[in-house]
């Protein structure tokens, strides 16, 4: 069974904590995907999932086997790396047949390997150049290619498509996925960039300064955020957060303060748990309808500024307090700057934080 | 938890934590072979502390102490200070006079010849080198070539000329005649060096600095030269191991004012077998080794850089 | 260039200008003549040192007038090696078709009389095969050594560990020394009597060890010594490649399951090879040249003469200056042909590549 499981590691660089109690299970067949902003500590677990890097404390089962111990030659595992880290003095095809020496294979077996991998990421023609000889999108396939060869417990990708542009990273988003949906095969993919992640993820590992902050589907982690972090850090444009006042609560329905304006909505029942006191409203900046009329579910913002971003209208609006507010409107909805705008939040979209920035939730 | 660290572990004796990382069990090894590659040196430095009848006894005596019963007395040796003192000064015959050797001054000649060479060459090969790669010129391989090859020929070809050049003009026997012959010896070593340490800069940086506004002067100051530090040092480095010890130029071009440290040595020699001081020869040579070694020691990673740098082409 | 040469016009000939090289040649080269003719060979030199140094000047200023910053900036450098090594070995080259002797004051041409001799006379052929095939001897032996324990001792300090800088530096400490003290201290240890080594097989064996009582020993006793001395220097050149790989290839490497032989071929020699084949000439090209190390040790005793030694010898020792040099010459020959061999292979490997 090729599953990973990682158990309450940590990584200490001296006194530095790189990664702090991570856990993580990967199911056979499941793409995880790790996000997080750079220098979280994305690389750090992925190293240490793969051998390379020695975690200071945890346990990193693969494969129903305990392997702290082991280097990465007894993982089994197979590692696609930031910088594709391709031998430069072997060609294209002696770089895919580099990890099936291991299996000391015939010439011909090798060979059908190698071509039935070259033929999936359109490799056939550079197979006989140097790493040197060919573009950045080739370079990027080979490593996937070296990867995919061999029959491996695992897969690890770190940042595979950061080095791309635009286009090729979104096509390569689509095979990647493709050609991982046909070797189920446990998965970890790295990456900072949420599209990618929500894309490509059976589940996204969201992490901050060496902490997994939230486990979950693109689903999960977008509708029902668990913190403030994971909230403002998934979706664009970003969720707004904004301080209010709970002034209370009954029967489903919670009165706030929010930006001056005295709003009531429905809400999760789990928030009649919060004493009276400030928390932090998340809404979607798509979570707004905009009103004609002041009501007693709207809050009240006069908009600042305004970018077109084709099919909609991002508007920038300030509430009295001065909180600053995201709202996309449909393309058709003309506003003017200058305009008070009375927004109403779609409770279901609305997302209650603690004072200690947890999701309040049932 | 199954991960706590047993001692073994502490002291690095576990499977390297990173690739191209060994911990403690490999510096035992390593010491163990620096050890037995050292040890000649070593005992040439254990002499320094002997007096004659001890430094030609059978068996050979290594230790300066017997580690309290530990050593079996016929190896151990009484340690002694006076051949560091009769470097300088010492009497010649039995129950001669102390008269001075010289060796201060054959000392300060070494220092002087070599560190004014190599820095010579280092201010003359930069400039040449800076010049080769910056604005070459027509049939500019064609010069380096010859540059380098003149490395290659084996030092007799050019000295009789010199010798008889010196003669003519003067020369021989003094300070400008041979760290003059010292500073052509280091040149094409450091221009090519130089060289390819200039050729890996990223002319951009250059060029933004010319369009701020500052002069080539100020340029080849403030941008390049701070960036070739480690092969500077990687350069003098080299060049002050080959010049502080070279022999036979210095053995032909050097007079009695002039001798340097390791022509003094081989007159010193002169007798061979039981008429050599060996322990005053290996106080002579503990001291000369001692500058060379504290320059290399503190130079020693720009040294590796410098190396990879200067021959490594990308 | 970003600097773009400004064009002045160049000075005439006529003008008292300091940019005016031309000029300076033409009159520097008749004060020199005549002075030459006129005075003796020590204040001569002064005045056509005086000459040249005010060619340089007007060079100079021609040069920084009209931005030739190139020219500028190699001249001083080769002003030296014209000075010190081209014009000493035409010198010699000259000297070659003469005969002379430093301690005579006879002097006459005798064209290629000198070479003839070394090649063609009853005793001195001989003599010359001899030194060449020993100095082609020590050359393969104690260069083949360097390569393997350099090559073995990088292998060693490739990878970090604790206290590696302070034991790099006791390895590296043989180069520094002089080779005085390393022909002088060797000659120690192999004494037949109070030397370590002899004490260490007498010890073993029973028997006195008397190493240079035979060809073989002295030949052994030599090529250790010298490759003690320069083992670390290949192992520098080599520990320099060797850390230049970078580190994620070998991870990779270990990802992919590489045994470690092939991940030496693959990986790590791509990095060493310049850099051996760097040592390998420099190497050669020094033990083609060694001398110093035997005259300390055996003073070509035992049939251990070199070709160096028997150039210094016949030039220095007896005087024969001009037999010498056409000695040196065929030398050089020998040094620029291997040379050319070495680039021409290794040029064709880089090509193959
Ligand atoms: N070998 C190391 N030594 C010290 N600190 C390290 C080392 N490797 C990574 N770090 C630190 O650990 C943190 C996490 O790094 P990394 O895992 O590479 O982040 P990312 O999420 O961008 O991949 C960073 O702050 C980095 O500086
Ligand atoms: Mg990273």
């Amino acid at each position: 069974m090729s599953t990973i499981e990682v158990k309450k590691i940590t990584k200490k660089f001296g006194e530095f904590v790189a990664v702090r109690d991570a856990d993580l299970s990967v199911k056979a067949g499941e793409v995880v995907c790790l996000l997080g902003p750079s220098g979280c500590g994305k690389t750090t677990t992925l190293r240490m999932i793969a051998g390379l890097e020695r975690a200071s404390e945890g346990d990193i089962v693969i494969a129903g086997k305990r392997m702290n111990e082991l280097p990465p030659e007894k993982r089994d595992i197979a590692m696609v790396f930031q910088f594709y880290a391709l031998y430069p003095a072997l060609n294209v095809g002696e770089n895919i047949a580099m990890p099936l020496h291991f299996e000391k294979l015939s010439t011909e077996e090798r060979n059908k390997r190698i071509n039935s991998v070259a033929k999936i990421l359109h490799l056939t023609e550079v197979l006989d150049r140097m790493p040197g000889q060919v573009s950045e999108g080739e370079k990027q396939r080979i490593a996937v290619a070296r990867a995919i060869v061999r029959d491996p417990n695992c897969f690890l990708f770190d940042e595979p498509l950061s080095r791309l542009d635009v286009e090729l990273r979104h096509s390569m988003r689509g095979q990647i996925k493709e050609v991982l949906s046909n070797l189920s095969k446990a998965t970890v993919i790295v990456t900072h960039d949420q599209l990618e992640a929500l894309t490509m993820a059976d589940r996204i590992a969201i992490m901050k300064d060496g902490m997994i902050e939230q486990v979950g589907t693109p689903h999960e982690v977008f509708a029902k955020p668990a913190n403030v972090f994971v909230a403002s850090f998934i979706g664009t444009p970003q969720m707004n957060l904004v301080e209010a006042d709970l002034k209370s609560f009954g029967k489903g329905v919670a009165s706030i303060i929010l930006g001056g304006s005295a709003v009531e909505m429905a809400a999760d029942p789990a928030v009649s748990k919060l004493r009276p006191s400030k928390v932090m409203i998340g809404i979607r900046p798509r979570a707004f309808t905009v009103q004609d009329k002041a009501s007693k579910d709207t809050i009240h913002a006069q908009s600042e500024l305004i970018e077109p971003m084709g099919a909609e209208t991002l508007v920038h609006a300030r509430t009295k307090t001065g909180a600053d507010i995201r709202v996309v409107v449909p393309r058709e909805k003309r506003v003017k700057i200058g305009e008070i705008l009375h927004l109403k939040p779609d409770a279901k979209q609305t997302h209650f934080f603690g004072e200690d920035g947890m999701a309040v939730r049932t | 938890m199954a991960t706590s660290m047993t001692i073994w572990e502490k002291l690095g004796f576990r499977k390297a934590s990173r690739v191209g990382e060994a911990g403690w069990g490999h510096t035992l090894w390593a010491a163990l072979v620096s050890f037995i590659y050292f040890l000649p040196v070593l005992i040439i430095v254990i002499t320094s502390f002997k007096v004659q009848n001890e430094a030609l006894s059978v068996p050979a005596k290594f230790f300066p102490t017997s580690f309290f019963g530990l050593i079996p007395e016929q190896y151990v040796f009484t340690p002694t200070l006076e051949n560091f003192t009769s470097v300088f000064s010492r009497a010649f015959t039995t129950g001669g006079a102390v008269e001075n050797t010289g060796f201060d001054r054959y000392f300060f000649n070494s220092m002087f010849i070599a560190g004014t060479s190599v820095l010579l060459a280092l201010v003359i090969g930069t400039l040449a080198a800076y010049g080769f790669s910056r604005y070459p010129l027509k049939g500019n391989d064609t010069y380096l070539f010859i540059i380098l090859t003149t490395r290659m020929l084996p030092a007799i070809v050019v000295i009789i000329p010199i010798i008889l050049m010196f003669r003519i003009v003067g020369l021989s026997g003094s300070y400008p005649g041979i760290i003059f012959l010292y500073t052509a010896f280091n040149l094409p070593f450091t221009i090519w060096m130089m060289k390819s340490f200039f050729d890996e800069l990223s002319l951009d940086v250059e060029d933004a600095a010319r369009i701020d506004g500052s002069s080539e002067l100020r340029v080849f100051f403030k941008v390049c030269l701070p960036q070739v530090v480690a092969g500077l040092a990687a350069t003098f480095v080299f060049g002050l191991i080959l010049t502080w010890n070279e022999f036979l130029f210095a053995l032909l071009l050097t007079g009695s004012d002039t001798r340097t440290v390791p022509v003094a040595m081989n007159q010193a020699v002169a007798g061979g077998g039981i008429g050599v001081l060996w322990g005053l020869l290996a106080a002579i040579e503990t001291l000369f080794l001692i500058p060379v070694f504290l320059v290399t020691f503190f130079l020693q990673n720009h040294l590796l850089r410098g190396v990879t740098f200067g021959t490594v082409k990308r | 260039m970003t600097t773009t040469a400004i064009q002045t016009p160049p000075t005439a000939f006529t003008t008292l200008a300091l940019d005016n090289w031309k000029l300076a040649i033409a009159g520097g080269l008749g004060v020199s003549i005549s002075a030459c003719l006129a005075m003796p060979a020590t204040s001569s030199f002064w005045v056509v040192a005086v000459m040249m140094a005010l060619v340089a000047v007007t060079f100079v200023v021609n040069a920084f007038r009209r931005h030739y910053y190139g020219g500028l900036l190699v001249s001083p450098a080769i002003a030296v090696l014209f000075v010190m090594n081209i014009f000493p070995l035409l010198w010699s080259l000259g000297l070659s078709f003469f005969s002379y002797q430093s301690n005579q004051q006879a002097i006459r041409f005798v064209g290629l009389a000198n070479y003839s001799k070394l090649l063609t006379d009853d005793l001195k052929a001989p003599e010359l095969w001899a030194n060449l095939t020993n100095t082609a001897m020590f050359t393969v032996l104690t260069v083949s050594v360097q390569m393997v324990i350099g090559f073995l001792l990088a292998v060693l300090f490739a990878k970090q560990f604790p206290l590696r800088r302070y034991l790099l530096i006791l390895v590296l400490t043989p180069m520094m020394l002089s080779v005085v003290a390393v022909g002088v201290f060797f000659s120690y240890y192999y004494d037949p009597t109070f030397g370590v080594i002899s004490q260490i097989i007498k010890a073993w064996t029973g028997e006195q060890f008397i190493l240079f009582s035979s060809k073989a020993g002295a030949v052994a006793g030599i090529v250790f010594a010298d490759a003690w001395m320069w083992s670390p220097f290949v192992m520098l050149l080599v520990l320099a490649g060797l850390v230049s790989v970078p580190t994620y290839l070998y991870e990779a490497a270990a990802i992919d399951r590489v045994g470690s032989w092939r991940r030496f071929w693959t990986i790590t020699f791509p990095y060493i090879r310049g850099l051996l084949m760097l040592a390998l000439l420099f190497r050669t090209i020094e033990a083609f040249k060694m001398a110093d190390l035997i005259i300390l040790l055996t003073k070509g005793g035992n049939d251990t003469m070199t070709i160096s030694y028997h150039v210094i010898r016949i030039a220095n020792e007896q005087n024969k200056t001009s037999e010498g040099a056409a000695l040196s010459y065929l030398l050089l020959f020998v040094v620029i042909v291997l040379t050319n061999l070495y680039l021409y292979i290794a040029n064709r490997r880089s090509q193959g590549n």
